[in-house]
């Protein structure tokens, strides 16, 4: 079996953990379209309160084994020549990233769907779980729209 | 036998605890398995929670063995 690669990492994702990324790819040159989706912490108002972090926590097996899966499945549904996911654990402050998909192609229209397919399936299957922290440290737990 | 629970986010919060190990009667099934949570956790009663069996949802007639791992999920709220 291939080795499962990392997904989670710990804290938010940096802006320059994204740009090591990019530049990684440069010496693949047949790829000729990126695709990336970042998600963001929103510092949303609830019952008069602001958002000031989320504290991710996950299911981490579990999680795991369905970031394969998903992977798989795209691999197999779209002819990508790479792809990346980073979703962070513990805290990560409103304004900071915590999801990274990135996916890359000879050209560009399968990014786009494979792209999609690939948030929507993360934002369904994979057991992770958010905690809205406001700021006098009370808490209530994020639901996915 | 005994059987090993992992209980996640607003579950956790609920039971007050992460894991725990539970004595059951053999062959019972995942509906008994989740009046007993709830008949011991009033809080969950009110919760929406999937259980899930060795990492896939469990249907509610499934039975339990003690080699299983357990885990109670709230709705998911990643990325």
């Amino acid at each position: 079996m291939k080795k499962r690669k990392t997904v989670f990492i710990e804290g938010p994702i940096t802006p320059s953990f994204i740009a090591n990324s990019i530049e990684k790819h440069q010496t693949k040159t047949t790829i000729g379209a990126h695709n990336i989706f970042l998600g963001q912490v929103r510092a949303d108002e609830i019952q008069g309160k602001i958002v000031q972090a989320i504290d991710y926590s996950a299911y981490t097996e579990m999680a795991e084994n369905k970031f394969h899966e998903i992977r798989e499945k795209t691999f197999s549904n779209y002819d990508l020549t790479c792809m990346h996911i980073y979703h962070s654990l513990g805290t990560v402050k409103a304004g900071e990233i915590c999801l990274f998909v990135f996916v890359s192609a000879p050209h560009r229209k399968v990014t786009f769907e494979a792209l999609e397919f690939l948030v929507e399936e993360i934002k369904k299957e994979v057991p992770v779980f958010g905690k809205e922290i406001f700021e006098d440290q009370t808490h209530v737990w994020k639901v996915n729209k | 036998m005994e059987l090993k629970i992992l209980y996640f986010g607003m579950i956790a919060d609920a039971t007050g605890c992460k894991e725990e190990v539970i004595s059951l009667q053999p062959g019972c099934n995942t509906n008994q398995l989740e009046k007993i949570l709830k008949t011991k956790y009033q809080t969950l009663q009110n919760l929406s929670f999937k259980i899930v069996v060795d990492q896939e949802i469990a249907s509610s007639q499934s039975i339990l063995k003690a080699t299983n791992e357990i885990a109670l999920l709230p709705p998911f709220s990643g990325g």
